[in-house]
Order: structure tokens, then C-alpha cells, then sequence
């Protein structure tokens, strides 16, 4: 379970830094100029038309992006400039107003930054990724935000973690296979010792003992051994004296 | 009792436990002239070794008397 666990949060490091590196390369892509000039109603434009284009085509090109989409900070909130879907599904136009603001989101706008954990919003669950979007002169005038669908990473975990369970089941059948195997043998080799010890007290003493082991049992049978060889010698002895 | 002699029965009481002098004498003197275990000289070790060889697969396992006739022959 600490195993499944920690490889749990590795593989969601992965997957943020993944998205952290995604998103700041998609940043360094867009045209910074062009998209602080965009305002509301200019969606048919040839700038917007571009950059949703470009947009598109990035998401396309990898199957784990979700969505895919720039924002501006407005005061203290934070609308869309230009998102991947517009104009098909749910996607926003330019200026809708994203209703949550969090610390990792506003991160964005500084440096590149991820969420810390999935985030659910109209759009469903997804772990985000953002990176700071700068016109020609340096300045931030925006984010690109990279949205990853939580059933991604979660298909990557259970992936990790059926695999780790196999791994523990396969090590279980070894192990109990192993101690099977050695309790059969110490367990024939004391009924060896029992059935030897009962033959000698009805009074059969031509018997042997045959078990070689480097362990206590093996000592026991060694000292029963000298002990049934004494007997054996004595009442030879014995025998031939009378 | 001679060192040899002594030798021989630290070995043999490892197979054969508190008897193995009763063993060892009724070796000597059945099969080797009379001889008193205790007056046991080294040149006597390989006739002995060959009589513990048969004498003892009869009490202990075979693989056990080969190894105690071994032991003491290499006393010889």
C-alpha cells in the first residue's frame, strides 16, 4: 500500500511537471502582440481565428490535453481570451469570466505553474498546467492554460497500481510456495524421527536414520542417531556377554 | 589409554555416542588379535578403519560409517 502510494505521487509529479513544461512551450508558440488586442466580439477576426487555429492543432497533436486555452487577468478576475472549443461544444468566447481564482492559476501569470491537486469545474475534473504568455516586448499579457482529464491520470495510476499488485501476488505464491516446500520437509523428516523413536521402543532396533539437514533438526537427528547406535552397541554387548 | 587410541574414540563418540568405546573394543579384539582398544598403535589405524567400515553400517546409516572409517584412517 506505501509502495502503490508513493508511486501514486510520483506519477502525479510527472504528470505536473509534464504539464508544466507543456504549457510553458504552447506559451512561447503564441503571439503575444496579437492576443493582448483581442477583445470582446473580435472572436471572427483573423488574429483570434489564428491563434484558436494554432490552439487546436496543438491539442490535436496530443491526445492527453483536455483543453486548451488563454486568459488575461481583469481586476481581480480572470476571463478567456481565446479557448481551443470556441465555437464548438461549451467553449468561451473572448471576455467570459472564469468563476474560479485560485493561487495556482494566478501563479501562471508570473511563472509556469500547476495545479496541486484536480479541480473541478463546469467543464469537469482536470489537472492544470500554466505558463505566462509575453508580447514582443517581455511584458506577461496573459496565460495559456493546459487542462488534462483527470481519467488520463487516473488510467496512468491504475495502470501503476494493478501492475505493483500483480508484482505482490506473484511474490506471495513464491514466498508461501517456499514455505510450503520447507515445512514439508521438516515436517516428513520429524515424522522420520517418530516413526524411528517408536520402531526402537517396540523393541526394533534395526533401524537408521537417514535425515541430513544443517539445522536443528538435523542436530536432533544426529543426537538420536547416537543415542540409537549406544543402545544398539549395549544391547549387542549384552547379548553376546549372556 | 594411548593418544591414538584417544583419538580414535573422540571421533567414534561423535557417531556412535557413550558406546563407541564398547565398539571399538570388541573391534580390536575380535578382529585384531586380542588387541586392548587402549593399546592402539598408529600402524593398527587402517585394519581398524576397514572393520569400523563393515562393523558400523550395521548400527548407523551406511553413508555415516563410510565417513567414520574415513576419519580414522586419516589418523593412519
Amino acid at each position: 500500500m506505501y509502495t502503490y502510494g508513493e508511486t501514486k505521487n510520483a506519477l502525479k509529479e510527472t504528470t505536473q511537471d509534464e504539464l508544466r513544461g507543456l504549457a510553458s512551450i504552447i506559451a512561447t508558440q503564441i503571439d503575444g502582440d496579437a492576443m493582448a488586442a483581442l477583445r470582446p466580439g473580435d472572436e471572427e477576426t483573423p488574429a483570434f481565428v489564428a491563434i484558436r487555429h494554432q490552439l487546436e492543432t496543438i491539442r490535436q497533436s496530443n491526445p492527453d490535453i483536455l483543453y486548451l486555452y488563454t486568459m488575461r487577468q481583469a481586476g481581480d478576475t480572470v476571463e478567456f481570451i481565446v479557448d481551443a472549443d470556441y465555437g464548438v461544444e461549451d467553449g468561451a468566447a473572448i471576455g467570459e469570466v472564469y468563476d474560479r481564482v485560485f493561487p495556482e492559476l494566478l501563479a501562471g501569470f508570473t511563472a509556469p505553474s500547476v495545479d496541486s491537486e484536480f479541480t473541478t469545474d463546469g467543464w469537469g475534473t482536470v489537472l492544470s498546467g500554466y505558463a505566462p504568455v509575453r508580447d514582443s516586448s517581455g511584458t506577461v499579457v496573459g496565460l495559456v492554460g493546459v487542462d488534462m482529464d483527470s481519467s488520463r491520470v487516473m488510467q496512468r495510476q491504475d495502470f501503476i497500481g494493478n501492475t505493483i499488485f500483480v508484482i505482490i501476488g506473484i511474490a506471495v505464491l513464491i514466498a508461501g510456495g517456499i514455505i510450503a516446500l520447507f515445512s514439508r520437509t521438516i515436517i516428513r523428516d520429524i515424522k522420520t524421527l517418530n516413526a524411528t523413536a517408536n520402531a526402537i521402543s517396540t523393541g526394533n532396533t534395526g533401524v537408521t536414520i537417514g535425515i541430513e539437514r544443517r539445522d536443528e533438526i538435523g542436530e536432533l537427528a544426529d543426537s538420536f542417531g547416537r543415542m540409537v547406535a549406544s543402545l544398539k552397541i549395549m544391547m549387542d554387548t549384552d547379548a553376546g556377554e549372556k | 589409554m594411548s593418544q591414538v587410541s584417544q583419538q580414535v574414540l573422540d571421533i567414534a563418540v561423535q557417531y556412535l555416542g557413550p558406546a563407541a568405546e564398547r565398539f571399538l573394543e570388541r573391534q580390536t579384539k575380535a578382529h585384531m588379535d586380542n588387541l586392548p582398544f587402549a593399546d592402539l598403535k598408529r600402524s593398527d589405524i587402517p585394519t581398524l578403519a576397514s572393520w569400523v567400515r563393515t562393523s558400523a553400517a550395521l548400527i548407523i546409516d551406511k553413508k555415516k560409517a563410510e565417513e567414520l572409517a574415513e576419519r580414522i584412517s586419516r589418523l593412519g
